[in-house]
């Protein structure tokens, strides 16, 4: 009897312990966030999962035998011709893989220059012409040139020592490429190393033409008082104020340029450079887009704002910019808000999915990938139905499809009922239908001041119309009412007084 | 008690607020002033402030209304007020100030009434406002904010009978009593909270030998 009271607890317990462990649907080892109108972080599903890895240790070569693990991978770069570069530089290679199945296609180790068998030495960076030469430029840093390979991988030219008439460059500036890109022009876009003044363009005869998009120092109006409030000798002791470089580049389908910068006030992640090099991107209500917004660490003192590392245009205006203080993928859509953020560091690396020394992203169909130096490896990510929908519906809306993108917004809703932005999207479409009242509703609830006026400005305008009877009477029963009250109580004052004057 | 009541003093609030300078020196020298309806007006004017938070549309206020707590921010505004009082005291008895602390009470609850009375109407208004109308909103509660402050300092200015100079410079005093006020306080609790502390570990010594 006792026995059988006690097996029927434990079988209880167990039913118990079993509902207690929820099992999550993405099991992921990083929170995916997004920050609300007040800049709280709300945690949201996770839009994109770890989807494997490319480790150079798997990879076969036409022999059957593994090409060796990857040394420090540093850039990533999908080809229009559907190829996959990685920047081998600890090895001195790129390595070039199928994006479909990232079987071996091809590693660049070095190209012959006129009979001459030279090598690559520590390349940086790596990206291919738009066009249908397909030629690959490689930024071979340690040999201060960018090498120009056809799409046979033969050499095509060779860009070192960039000259120009006048001083623009100083006497003794050496020309060591980091990252790269080239237009659909044919201008080819260079960040050299402990160049302040910018990018490095090239036209299409590959003459150096000037720099390109140079970030200025911003100094506060305390420093300004401080320093002159300090002698000479304090000031030379201060450490110099130079404007950040640039770290990572991409150009969209416009021919913009992103370029990447670790921003010393944390705002801004990213530069979108019309031809011009000037800074079009726009930024969201809260000008914030540069990542975090006031992230705390555990002991509750500030950790500092995200410095971007590498940038990559998505696809409708989406872009993601790669944080290498916590390892975090911001993605923003193309009017500056925040879509998602995931990603982070691990202690050890062990954890499938996070970073160490994450250096570069790129994204390949629906897949991002971020290249990272410590681990090696080549991280894999696929988007979630939540992640990829927010796409979807971003990408409509970006097309001006703002009806369409209404069932999208709503699917989004359901995994996310704190998403501003969806909310904005179904007002948006609301008000274009004419439906003021329910757009109202919706904009509010996304926190869009500007929409919503107009919803509410259009919406009272009906009001008014639809009431202006009810409206009017009311006024002038209020005023009639109102002086014939007047009237009665000077009525009585006047009686009253006439007694007074009676008696 | 029911003298502060007296439906002479509720108008009298009121009519301060087209005669201050009569209005508050009655109120020095004439006692027809209320401390406890004063005080039900630093009451009103901090529930009023807490609704205008909460109430008013997004369109106007960045608040999350999550964040508002009308208790905490009652008690902060009864702090203030009392620190107000105490340090404007502590200040104009020393420079030769004729009011007291009753008559610094009831000037600086009176002196809420405009922004009691402006902030309800500027929250209902925010309600039928879009973007590009906030003016409207702004200006009734700029005013209401600005005629408060005025009748704060012609109600210090005239129950001290001081000249607005010395008016100025005993405020400016005021704030630094404050500080001053503050700064005891904020050191009495820590003194106490190490003597506690001290006499706390001398019990679990004594518990757990």
């Amino acid at each position: 009897m006792m026995k059988n009271v006690i097996q029927k607890m434990l079988l209880m317990l167990l039913v118990f312990v079993m509902l207690a462990s929820t099992c999550y649907a993405d099991d992921v080892p990083y929170t995916t966030y997004n920050y609300d109108y007040w800049e709280n972080i709300v945690y949201t599903p996770a839009a994109y999962i770890p989807d494997g890895k490319i480790d150079g240790a798997t990879i076969l070569d036409e022999n059957g035998e593994a090409i060796g693990g990857f040394v420090t991978p540093n850039d990533v770069y999908l080809g229009k011709d559907n190829h996959l570069y990685i920047v081998d530089s600890g090895n001195n290679r790129v390595v070039v893989l199928n994006a479909d199945d990232y079987s071996l296609i091809h590693i660049i180790e070095g190209f012959d220059n006129n009979g001459v068998a030279e090598t690559l030495k520590n390349p940086m960076g790596v990206c291919i012409s738009e066009n249908e030469d397909g030629f690959i430029y490689i930024a071979d840093a340690d040999n201060y040139r960018v090498v120009i390979l056809n799409s046979d991988y033969t050499l095509n030219t060779i860009v070192e020592n960039p000259q120009r008439e006048d001083n623009v460059l100083e006497d003794n500036f050496i020309f060591c490429p980091q990252k790269l890109i080239v237009d659909s022009a044919g201008r080819l876009y260079v960040i050299a190393k402990n160049t302040e003044e910018g990018i490095l363009v090239f036209n299409e005869n590959l003459e150096f033409e000037n720099y390109f998009g140079t970030i200025s120092v911003s100094i506060s109006t305390w420093e300004r008082v401080w320093r002159k409030l300090s002698t000479k000798a304090q000031r030379q002791k201060q450490a110099l104020k130079i404007s950040t470089e640039f770290n990572g580049l991409d150009v969209d389908d416009d021919g913009f340029i992103y370029a990447s910068f670790a921003d010393t006030n944390g705002v801004q992640g990213v530069k979108r450079l019309n031809p011009k090099g000037l800074d079009v991107i726009k930024k969201g209500y809260n000008e914030h887009t540069g990542g975090d917004i006031g992230q705390y660490n555990a002991t509750g003192s500030y950790d500092g704002m995200s410095r971007a590392i590498d940038v990559c245009y998505c696809e409708n205006g989406i872009y993601s910019f790669l944080d290498s203080r916590r390892g975090r993928v911001f993605t923003y859509d193309h009017e500056g808000n925040l879509l998602y953020v995931f990603g982070g560091f691990s202690d050890n690396g062990a954890q499938e999915g996070c970073f160490k020394t994450p250096k570069a992203i790129e994204k390949n169909k629906e897949q991002l990938m971020v290249a990272d130096s410590t681990l090696n490896i080549v991280l894999l990510f696929k988007p979630t139905e939540y992640g990829s929908l927010i796409n979807e519906a971003v990408g409509l809306r970006y097309d001006g499809d703002e009806a369409t993108a209404v069932p999208v917004w709503e699917n989004v809703l359901k995994y996310d009922a704190n998403f501003e932005l969806a909310y904005v999207g179904l007002g948006k479409a609301y008000l274009s239908a004419g439906d003021n009242k329910k757009a109202m509703e919706y904009l509010e609830l996304g926190m869009s001041k500007q929409y919503y006026s107009i919803a509410f400005r259009r919406y009272r305008n009906e009001f008014l119309v639809g009431n202006l009877e009810w409206i009017l009477t009311l006024a002038v029963v209020l005023v009639i009412g109102g002086v014939a009250f007047k009237k009665w109580r000077n009525r009585n004052k006047y009686t009253d007084n006439s007694a007074d004057t009676l008696e | 008690m029911k003298k502060y009541f007296t439906k002479d003093k509720w108008k009298y609030s009121f009519y301060c607020l087209s005669h201050p300078v009569d209005g508050f020196y009655e109120i020095r020298h004439r006692d027809r002033g209320s401390v406890p309806i004063a005080f039900i007006y630093v009451i009103l004017y901090s529930l009023c402030y807490s609704i205008n938070r909460l109430a008013s549309s997004f369109v106007v206020n960045d608040t999350n209304p999550r964040s508002v707590n009308a208790l905490s921010e009652l008690f902060g505004v009864l702090v203030l007020y009392a620190l107000l009082c105490v340090g404007n005291w502590s200040i104009t008895c020393l420079m030769s100030g004729e009011g007291r602390l009753k008559d610094i009470s009831i000037i600086i609850g009176y002196s809420m009434l405009p922004m009691i009375l402006t902030l309800i109407p500027a929250t209902i208004i925010s309600q039928v406002i879009a973007a590009n109308e906030e003016a409207f909103y702004y200006i009734l509660v700029t005013l209401g904010t600005a005629y408060s402050l005025l009748l704060m300092l012609i109600g210090i200015m005239t129950i001290h009978n001081y000249s607005l100079l010395k008016t100025l410079i005993t405020l400016v005093l005021t704030m630094i009593a404050i500080l001053v006020i503050i700064f005891c306080i904020v050191m009495v609790y820590s003194l106490v909270n190490q003597v506690f502390g001290f006499f706390h570990s001398i019990y679990l010594e004594l518990l757990f030998r």
